[in-house]
């Protein structure tokens, strides 16, 4: 139970978030644009996090994902979850085809690599007028339904994230703290001794990039049909930096690093429209800045400043046992 | 029975002979030390039994098993295994992770299922767990198991490399220079460990510039000196041997 | 045909030495302190910026010139002091977060300070098309490639003949050892930083002229001159040099012969094939499997 702490604490706020503000716009659609790009920064998260690589192109993924479920919703009218698992074969060919030579390149070549490929998927989105909708996108996307209920309001959209989301952190949760998760995180430790101790290094990074190129392409079948529309700037590089942004931010190699990157990088936005015209210069003040100041990441900053601030709160009474809620943060950290 | 033999390896750094010519055979079960100056070709022999070099002749083969083509995780698989005089320790994790690590080959988890999490992958952990206590247990470090790696100094961090690559249940240790660095204390404990190891029958390959080690632990020594082979034998024969005592230990005065 | 291709080849020469000029701005930052500088683009960005805002303002043009790559050197300096410096130690990943956040920053800047509008900058001799064979070129694109080729070969002369330029080199090899015999390598990464910028600020006015400017142009121009840096293989300044130069004649001819719609994916697909099948990139020395 305990490794799973952090989890339902998550799990718990993701749920009674809408119940109190059953009409908040903020809370109901940019909470559900919040929940979208967690599962982004988790999936990337194992890539780049736990397996020590980098990728600047993720955001095609999430392209390709989207513009299959609008392409075979659309032009062929398949049922959309169908359109979904077609997108999601698609990218599992198309990310095992673009391993094998990428995934041997590291470092500053393969972000070189992965930056190259997201932007020649994003100038194929806008140049394949005839099927993908060219610069102008896609639109009349059709909405989900899930055993006859249809998925047509923000609240209902709110929901359905939220249970992909959730399955999308558990499943990394579970993946960590597993014998395959260790070959992740030995491959970013020691390539070598990883392979001495049996581990086939290639074949655990293409594992890796595979999962997570899929998990944006579940992400992307999502925003395609809650947004009921496409286009080629929602995918490009610029994107493909905020999902890197979310992982890096939060804090890497860590599960809900990853999650509250993502929150905070949506919410910043949201937040900056205030300031309007000083937008961008803020967005970038807080990155270099964050990165400076912070660089093993927010989250990881956050818990750290206030374990000794329990600490301070604890030391007039050596004897007294820890507190519940010190446990419950502790463990969320061992196991993020 | 000859575990290990390895017959005229050659290898060049462009025009550089890191070894030469070298053929030799370790016999299972016992203590087989490579000894010589720095830069005689003790990392690049360990290196091309690994798999990291591919030698530029001859061959090595294990259990009757040419390594030729293999690739590093590939001979882990035969039961090789190593720790680096270079410690190559995962500092991204804790001391028994670490271990855990190292029974990669004993078990079979995927992505899939482990994602899923299902009761055979709950099992496995439970199983992975109780190795890797066992095999901290042997070389002392079970009360440390929680710590991260990157904590521990560095006389324990070799000792956990020991206990890593013991995790994996090899048949074959190759430990390069585990002394080094070393107080007397941990060398005496260094000690005492691979003779341990040898009497769990592991057949262990042994770098170490400690002579005194050396001679009381090996049951058969090899030196090594400008990558050619210049002596081999028990530990009295190889102190005896006049080109070593010329050429390694000095000229007698 | 034959006429065309000269056409192509003589615009993707023009084209290719701002991307060698850029390209040239990655290495010798990636040489002196290991960080690839994802705001190299904005700093091309920033001197044709600054110099439409000076001849605006009304500056004399040689004079504008100048102060803008004066301007452009000082956010270099700024750049290696505010942001680099303080995280010395962070991870590649790290290193790339932070000069993204810096590119982010500096666009941000320029969008407060010249808005959103699309400018143009006056050539540095006239628009007169000149006949060369069978290719027509205007003025500026001599100027391009004149002023690279002694651009070029004054950094070359810098890093191979200077015992200010050899000191910047050693630092690359070993910070700690170039230290300890006396080089102040703070001083060196700083120059580094600035040389890089000034070369930057130079590759945007010689392009200004004759593509127009805005506050998010240095983007795909840096993504095209770090694609040049690799394609001649990290950290190699000539290389950088020449993969600009391929970059842009290939660019050219394939936007010419095959599809002028996937112009900008062409540097690209270069890089991914060459990446694959030579991971060092053309003119690279060191293996992108660095041990």
């Amino acid at each position: 139970m305990k490794r799973l702490s952090g989890f339902y604490l998550y799990a718990a706020l993701v749920a009674l978030l809408p119940l109190f503000f059953p009409d908040n716009y903020f809370v109901i659609v940019v909470g559900a644009t919040v929940l979208l790009n967690v599962i982004l920064a988790v999936g990337l998260n194992l890539f780049i996090g736990y397996a020590g690589q980098i990728s600047l192109g993720h955001a095609a993924f999430f392209g390709i994902g989207a513009y299959s479920s609008a392409v075979f919703t659309t032009r062929f009218e398949l049922n959309p979850w169908l359109a979904m698992l077609i997108g999601l074969g698609l990218v599992y060919v198309i990310a095992n085809l673009v391993s094998r030579p990428i995934l041997k390149l590291k470092g500053h070549y393969l972000a070189m690599a992965t930056l190259g490929f997201g932007i020649i998927v994003n100038i194929i989105l806008v140049q394949e007028s005839s099927w993908s909708g060219g610069p102008d996108g896609l639109g009349d996307i059709p909405t989900l339904s899930l055993f006859g209920f249809v998925i047509d309001t923000d609240l209902r959209w709110y929901g359905l994230i939220a249970l992909f989301s959730l399955a999308v952190v558990l499943v990394s949760l579970n993946i960590i703290d597993s014998r395959a998760g260790r070959e992740l995180r030995a491959v970013h430790g020691s390539e070598f001794a990883a392979q001495m101790m049996g581990v086939d290094t290639v074949r655990t990074r293409t594992h890796v990039f595979v999962l997570s190129a899929m998990i944006a392409s579940l992400a992307g079948s999502l925003f395609a049909h809650q947004q009921a529309f496409v286009s080629p700037e929602s995918f490009g590089f610029v994107f493909s930096i905020e999902i890197v942004t979310m992982v890096v931010l939060g804090g890497m190699a860590s599960t809900f690093g990853a999650v509250f990157g993502a929150i905070v990088l949506t919410l910043l936005p949201e937040g900056l429209v205030v300031f309007e015209d000083y937008e961008m210069l803020v967005l970038g003040a807080i990155l270099m800045g964050g990165m400076i100041f912070m660089p093993q990441g927010l989250f990881v900053f956050i818990a750290q400043k206030l374990r000794m601030l329990f600490k301070r709160l604890r030391a007039p009474d050596p004897n007294k046992e820890p507190q519940t809620p010190l446990q419950g943060r502790k463990s969320l950290e061992c196991d993020s | 029975m000859t575990l290990l033999q390895a017959s005229n390896l050659d290898k060049y750094f462009g025009g550089v002979a890191a070894v030469t010519d070298l053929s030799f055979e370790v016999q299972k079960g016992i203590i087989y030390s490579v000894i010589g100056p720095n830069g005689a070709g003790k990392t690049t022999l360990f290196n091309m039994l690994c798999g990291y070099y591919v030698p530029n002749a001859g061959s090595i083969s294990f259990a009757g098993k040419s390594l030729e083509g293999l690739q590093t995780h590939q001979i882990a698989a035969l039961g090789i295994s190593r720790t680096f005089q270079n410690l190559q320790v995962f500092y991204n994790m804790t001391v028994l992770e670490n271990v855990m690590v190292g029974c990669h080959l004993r078990t079979h988890t995927g992505l899939i299922k482990a994602a899923l999490r299902l009761p055979s992958v709950v099992r496995e952990e439970r199983q992975v767990r109780e190795w890797s206590m066992q095999a901290l247990e042997v070389c002392g470090l079970a009360h440390l198991a929680e710590r991260e790696a990157g904590s521990l100094p560095y006389g324990e961090l070799k000792r956990l490399e020991i206990a890593r690559a013991l995790a994996s249940d090899p048949e074959f240790l190759a430990m390069d220079e585990p002394a080094a660095g070393l107080n007397d204390t941990e060398t005496v404990e260094m000690r005492e460990l691979i003779l341990r190891l040898k009497e769990k029958g592991i057949t262990i390959l042994l770098v170490e510039h400690n002579m005194g080690l050396v001679m009381q632990i090996s049951d058969r020594v090899l030196v090594l000196g400008f990558g050619c082979l210049l002596a081999e034998g028990t530990p009295q024969q190889v102190q005896n041997d006049p080109a070593v005592i010329k050429a390694y230990l000095g000229e007698e005065v | 045909m034959l006429d065309q291709i000269i056409q192509f080849l003589a615009t993707g020469l023009s084209v290719g030495s701002t991307y060698a000029l850029v390209g040239l701005g990655f290495a010798i930052i990636y040489n002196a302190s290991g960080v690839v500088n994802f705001a190299q683009g904005e700093f091309v960005m920033l001197g044709a910026m600054s110099a439409v805002g000076l001849l605006g303002a009304g500056v004399p043009y040689p004079l504008a010139l100048l102060v803008a790559i004066l301007i452009v050197t000082l956010v270099g300096f700024a750049l290696n002091k505010f942001a680099i410096e303080p995280a010395r130690g962070a991870s590649v990943v790290a290193t790339i977060i932070i000069t993204i956040g810096a590119s982010i920053f500096l666009r941000g800047a320029a969008l407060l300070i010249w808005g959103k509008d699309i400018f143009s900058m006056p050539s540095f001799s006239g628009d007169e098309p000149i006949q060369i064979g069978a290719a027509t070129v205007v003025p500026q694109n001599l100027w391009i490639m004149g002023v690279t080729i002694v651009l070029v070969l004054l950094v070359r002369y810098f890093f191979d003949k200077t015992l200010y330029g050899k000191a910047i080199l050693a630092c690359s090899c070993n910070k700690t050892a170039a230290g300890l015999v006396g080089i102040n390598v703070n001083l060196m990464l700083l120059t580094s930083y600035g040389l890089s910028a000034a070369i930057g600020a130079v590759a945007g006015l010689l392009i200004a002229p004759i593509a127009f400017t805005s506050f998010d142009a240095g983007m795909m121009l840096g993504l095209k001159g770090f694609s040049a840096a690799i394609l001649g293989g990290m950290g190699s300044s000539m290389g950088a040099v020449a993969g600009g130069l391929v970059l842009g004649v290939l660019e050219s001819l394939g936007a010419g012969l095959i599809s002028s719609g996937y112009k900008d994916a062409m540097a690209f697909v270069i890089i991914l094939a060459v990446l694959f099948f030579k991971p060092s990139g053309l003119f690279g020395f060191k293996s992108a499997d660095r041990v």
